[in-house]
């Protein structure tokens, strides 16, 4: 049994408030030949200078920034230490320091964090958060064995090498555990596959349908290769402030809270412990998850780490009930099953009770609390070390009622060689004030839950 | 002209280019052999290949967890002390907790496929380990007992993996 001391549950406090004001993102797809990575993280930093409606020029912008954090997820790919290096003088901001930020699939949010903390702590009051990753330069089957070295490489990569493997044992557990069906698994692949169709970034679009999913080629069973993300080339920035620099940038800022959890690399290592409880939540609530033999928590159901990144989010930013609070969510749908196991461990159900948010319509456009939108990794992009800055930045183009101008714009489609499609439709939120998204890692690893909230 | 054993010469091999539309893309090979320590885990592994396997356990009596860790640690993350070596009795049998059938797997990938992982947990012990199934169908609650590839052992994880047990009887000696 894990058990922690008073000290280890202290709510994180800003020094002073945090505000994104813009983002941006590229073109996400497979193989990117024709750009380098700090040429695509040229194109998402020109999306963020030139398209967020800023009240200053790029150049004057450029002139603030005084912190890069900058994520990426792995060397081994490029081939390449200190990219970092690279990224920074290619986007003309040195000698300015950056910080290499590196936690798995958490990378994107961890890059988000630590910008934020530079602007709580003072040290900044403008900073980039940046991420990339450029996963094209082995073949599909190398780049599955690369990713697998953040499994235990003593005692779990050599057993599947592709992560697959590791969260399809969680779907199998979760299932016997909570009644899953594999038909609401493959809600989730459809949804978010279908929320990429409206999305000129997306690497994946398609409209598919249940049987679509559960026909596809099966990875590690019971996960199918149109339930799992893939590997992606592509880069995302989101630019923070303070408060006084970002009511100057912008008049429409969103203030910024973000905490992380961490948990073993092995899931056979996750020990018992007490469910930390959010807001909303009484411990009768969990009574009776124990009652089948063996049941552990958050053993293979649940992400301890999500729920530590949670606990702390929501207190920082006082929610108290995150499904009526929150009017959207962008999550880490890596996998269908590890999006779905998420719902717990953020509150958007009780434990054990995950799949009635899909089932329920909740997370849907139109839902009381949808998810995933941009169609998140599962249907538009899994770029490492961009992942958890994309989502955040999805969630705060909906905040300032700004999903159609960037994804609904003809040129942005042309400009990537795509056509905008002929049935596309808007998936703005109406006037969304609160946003989630969740950046994880590994088998959950480490987590960061970040939340912004409109503030104009 | 600079005598010839004064002039740098190429020794490396040309770059193939791979394509050259849109832009010029090279092959990067990268063929290395790192050096790994299994550390304080060496007797584990040791272990494995003899037939034998070892879990750690924390002595402290200050400490609250005094079951097994295996994987084993050689130092207990509750009170950050040294952990003792034990062996798990013969026959190791456990249950499963949870399992995946690998149909696609990575680079480098030493078993043949569609094979089962299953995670199996053991008496006394506070995790859950992960292994392979030799051959069978699993289930959850699934009893397993542990074999080792004790004749040409690969000197990894791959030297534990199991099988399934019918019943008392049926327990591979």
């Amino acid at each position: 049994m894990i058990t922690l001391k008073e000290g280890n549950w202290r709510i994180p406090k800003w020094n002073r408030k945090v505000f994104a004001v813009a983002g941006g993102l590229t073109d996400y797809k497979k193989f990117c030949p024709e750009m380098k990575i700090e040429e695509q993280v040229m194109v998402a930093f020109r999306q963020m200078l030139e398209n967020n409606d800023l009240k200053l020029s790029p150049v004057e912008v450029k002139g603030l920034i005084n912190f890069l954090a900058c994520g990426e997820f792995a060397d081994h790919f490029q081939d390449q230490l200190l990219c970092e290096a690279k990224v920074t003088d290619y986007l003309g901001l040195d000698p300015i320091y950056d910080i290499g930020i590196k936690t798995g699939g958490a990378t994107g949010g961890s890059t988000v964090l630590t910008a934020a903390m530079a602007i709580a702590s003072g040290y900044a009051d403008v900073a980039l958060a940046v991420g990339w990753e450029r996963m094209s330069e082995v073949d599909t089957r190398t780049g599955n064995y690369y990713i697998a070295t953040a499994a235990c490489k003593d005692f779990e990569t050599r057993l599947s090498r592709i992560y697959s493997a590791y969260y399809a044992p969680m779907a199998v557990r979760f299932a016997w555990a909570y009644n899953l069906s594999e038909e609401t698994r493959a809600k989730v692949a459809v949804k978010n596959h279908l929320y990429a169709y409206y999305s000129p970034y997306s690497q994946q679009p398609g409209k598919y349908t249940i049987q679509d999913v559960l026909n596809s080629p099966m990875s590690t069973y019971p996960l199918r290769f149109l339930e799992c993300c893939a590997m992606t080339d592509g880069a995302a920035c989101m630019l923070l402030c303070d408060e006084k620099t970002a009511y100057k940038l912008t008049d429409k800022p969103c203030e910024l809270f973000i905490a992380g959890g961490s948990h073993t690399l092995r899931v056979a290592d996750r020990r018992d412990m007490e469910i930390p409880l959010l807001p909303h939540e009484t411990a009768d609530m969990y009574k009776g998850l124990r009652k089948k033999e063996g049941q552990r928590w958050p053993g293979f159901e649940s992400f301890a780490a999500s729920r530590f990144a949670a606990y702390f989010a929501y207190r920082m930013a006082g929610i108290t009930n995150p499904l009526e609070e929150l009017d959207l969510v962008e999550l880490h749908d890596a996998f269908t099953i590890s999006d779905i196991q998420t719902y717990g461990d953020i509150g958007l159900r009780p434990y054990g009770q995950e799949p009635d948010y899909i089932e329920s319509g909740d997370a849907y456009f139109g839902g009381k609390c949808p998810a995933n939108l941009s169609g998140g990794l599962i249907g538009t992009m899994h770029a490492v070390g961009a992942t958890g800055i994309f989502s955040g930045i999805e969630c705060l183009w909906q905040l300032q009622d700004k999903y159609d101008k960037f994804h609904g714009d003809p040129r942005i489609w042309e400009s990537f060689g795509k056509k905008k499609p002929e049935d596309w439709k808007s998936l703005q939120v109406p006037n969304a004030k609160q946003a989630l998204w969740v950046s994880h890692a590994g088998v959950g690893s480490h987590v960061t839950v970040g939340i912004l909230r409109k503030a104009f | 002209m600079a005598p010839e054993d004064k002039i740098t010469k190429y020794t490396g091999k040309p770059a193939k280019i791979l394509q050259s539309e849109p832009a010029m893309v090279i092959e990067w090979p990268r063929n290395l052999a790192h050096r790994h320590t299994y550390g304080k885990l060496s007797p584990f592994f040791e272990g494995l290949t003899k037939g034998k396997l070892l879990a750690t356990r924390c002595v402290n009596s200050e400490c609250g967890e005094h079951r097994l860790w295996l994987p084993p640690r050689a130092d207990c993350p509750d009170c950050n002390q040294p952990m003792t070596w034990e062996e798990l009795p013969q026959p190791v049998i456990g249950t499963v907790h949870t399992y995946a059938r690998v149909e696609y797997a990575g680079a480098g990938i030493e078993l043949t496929t569609p094979y089962f992982q299953v995670d199996v947990e053991l008496p006394g012990v506070c995790t859950i380990f992960k292994g392979y199934l030799e051959y069978g169908t699993p289930e959850i609650g699934m009893k397993v007992q542990a074999c080792f590839r004790t004749k040409d052992p690969t000197n990894t994880i791959l030297d534990i993996y199991w099988v399934p047990v019918i019943d008392d009887t049926d327990r591979k000696s």
